[in-house]
């Protein structure tokens, strides 16, 4: 068997077996929500590593367009009886929707503009969330009591409920892959390196910011709808800007640029805190001096962006293996 | 033979600066025309002008006998036009094939769509295509290098790759031979003479007097912004105008 197909397998078994087998070993609940939790955060780390690691936008309110998300689900469900099969797809395109409507003024911004006015959109939003009462139901919340359904099907037990909270993950994951394993991340990596010199090259730099950041925000929606379905309760204080600057540290932790990096950041700050319970409330100290160790010494990353297209180039078969090359480096 | 390239009284004004002052001049097919003069003549703003990066005050440029003026540069590019830049900017972080890859891909195209469903054709293309201007500029060792960590000379070969992988009908250079020593500047001379054979029209602006004398059919000269002279090198060359903008005059 060649060394992709079978590190492919070896997630697959991982992710649909191993994982559940334990969880269901455990037999807690409370390990279903840390998976959850865990999916949902891999999930948000990997549509910001398309905006802010490829394409080098420092976007600062990540976190409010998971909100819109996350609303847009739970309100079609609670208001309008929409189940999970449509809600999911439409909490994507909601959130992309907004993402849109903002971009197009934004995007002409340059660098450190671009991330005040990401900013600002988070707080906009947020102020939203928390103010519009008759849309939002306000500081309250919004209770979901529906669970999930697929096409009509409803899933109740915490294991089928993992398999579809893990579907559509690693589903939108692998999407993500391929944005940024394949000439088009090649494109988003050069508007980062200098735009104008891409835009020498016959790229519509405006069009394409445009393309990820919405793109982006797109999978930070079906990650809200997950959310929201999984709780079955949100308020605004889980879409506000600490939760933008939580994406962004996995992002950087992680390695910018880098998506199996920037999985692995998200897993290690969602799982190291509940890991280190034991150590009661100084176990946020020890995970902020981890982080502050880990950007001092690893400042590209726990798994730098170079490592990680050599990696998926050559493990993960995303290159051509038969080109003139015969080392796989263009893009598949 | 036909003009690629026609600039019709093409004029900059940075404040109260003309940086580029009524130029007009023609550039045929094929043809290896080159731009010079002295610091500050305007060389670097008329090649910003041409492609697109900063638009004129006045004037026209006409690309294949099409007014560009005030296009964007994607598009200005995507009509053939390719350059390369006065301070090396190639892309630091990204490997040298991938770097090559950005000139392919923006000509071939793109798309989300694509890149997750259905676009191996293009791939393959793309891939195939930058693989062949690495085998051009005979970087082949480095394709998996970063280019940040190429020797400059080999940087510079690296930028000129990455605009012909866009498959331009007119390539721009700017000074590709500053910062180089004698005999880099005579290889490259000879690198971009064998460009120019393949039928390639190419412009070029160069500090470097030993090189555009050698190898150009035809120089622009630039001083304060203005076109002194416009003629075949031996002749610009006793031309009393560029002896005293270069020299400073006869005294």
């Amino acid at each position: 068997m060649s060394k992709p197909l079978l590190i492919k397998l070896l997630l697959l078994v991982i992710v649909f077996a191993v994982v559940p087998l334990a969880l269901e070993g455990f037999g807690k609940g409370y390990y279903y929500q840390i998976a959850t939790l865990a999916f949902v955060f891999m999930l948000l780390a990997a549509s910001l590593h398309l905006v802010t690691g490829v394409a080098g936008l420092l976007h600062l309110g990540h976190a409010s367009l998971y909100g819109v998300g996350a609303y847009v689900a739970a309100l079609l469900g609670s208001k309008y009886g929409i189940g999970f099969t449509i809600g999911l797809p439409l909490a994507g395109l909601g959130a992309a929707f907004v993402a849109f409507l903002v971009a197009l003024p934004t995007m002409r911004l340059m660098s450190i503009y671009f991330a005040v006015a990401t900013l600002g959109i988070g707080q906009m939003l947020f102020l939203v969330f928390q103010n519009w009462v008759g849309l939002t139901n306000g500081p309250n919340g919004v209770m979901l009591f529906d669970g999930i359904d697929l096409f009509g099907v409803a899933i109740n037990s915490e294991l089928g409920i993992y398999y579809v909270v893990a579907a559509v993950s690693a589903v939108s994951i692998l999407i993500l892959n391929r944005l940024s394993h394949s000439y088009y991340g090649n494109a988003l990596r050069s508007l980062r390196e200098d735009d104008q010199c891409t835009a020498a090259m016959g790229i519509n730099v405006t069009v394409m910011k445009i393309q990820a950041f919405v793109i982006s925000a797109f999978f930070a929606g079906i990650a809200g709808a997950l959310w929201a379905y999984t709780t079955g309760y949100i308020s605004p204080n889980d879409f506000n800007f600490s939760q933008s600057i939580l994406i962004l540290t996995m992002v950087v932790v992680g390695g910018l640029g880098s998506l199996p990096g920037v999985l692995i950041g998200a897993l290690l700050l969602i799982l190291l805190p509940e890991v280190l319970r034991y150590f009661g409330d100084i176990r946020n100290i020890i995970v902020g001096l981890l982080m502050f160790g880990a950007i001092l010494f690893l400042p590209k990353g726990l798994f730098g962006e170079v490592n990680a297209l050599n990696f998926a180039r050559r493990l993960l078969g995303s290159a051509w293996s038969e080109d003139n090359s015969e080392k796989g480096i263009g893009w598949k | 033979m036909t003009a690629i390239l026609e600039l019709d009284s093409l004029t900059r004004v940075f404040g109260g600066l003309k940086a580029v002052d009524n130029v007009s001049t023609k550039v045929s097919e094929g043809e290896l025309c080159g731009l010079i003069g002295p610091n500050g003549a305007g060389k670097t703003t008329l090649f910003n002008l041409i492609s697109g990066f900063t638009p004129p005050s006045s004037g026209d440029v006409r690309f294949k006998g099409e007014s560009i003026t005030g296009l964007p540069v994607h598009k200005i590019a995507h009509k053939g036009m390719s350059r390369t830049f006065q301070n090396l900017r190639v892309f630091p972080n990204m490997t040298v094939f991938d770097n090559i890859s950005v000139g392919a891909l923006g000509m071939i195209g793109v798309s989300p769509f694509s890149s997750i469903w259905g676009g191996k054709a293009k791939a393959k293309e793309i891939s195939e295509r930058s693989w062949e201007m690495l085998e051009k500029v005979g970087l082949t060792a480095h394709a998996d290098d970063l280019a940040a960590n190429l020797s400059y000379g080999k940087r510079k070969y690296l930028e000129i790759a990455r605009a012909l992988a866009m498959n331009p009908d007119l390539l721009i250079l700017d000074e590709p031979a500053a910062g180089m020593n004698d005999s880099e500047t005579a290889e490259l001379a000879q690198f971009i003479t064998d460009l120019n054979k393949t039928g390639l029209t190419i412009m070029l602006v160069e500090h470097d007097m030993g090189l555009v004398m050698g190898i150009c059919q035809r120089l622009v000269v630039l001083a304060s912004g203005q076109k002194i002279a416009d003629d075949v090198p031996s002749k610009v060359r006793q031309d009393p105008a560029v002896l005293e903008a270069y020299l400073g005059g006869d005294d």
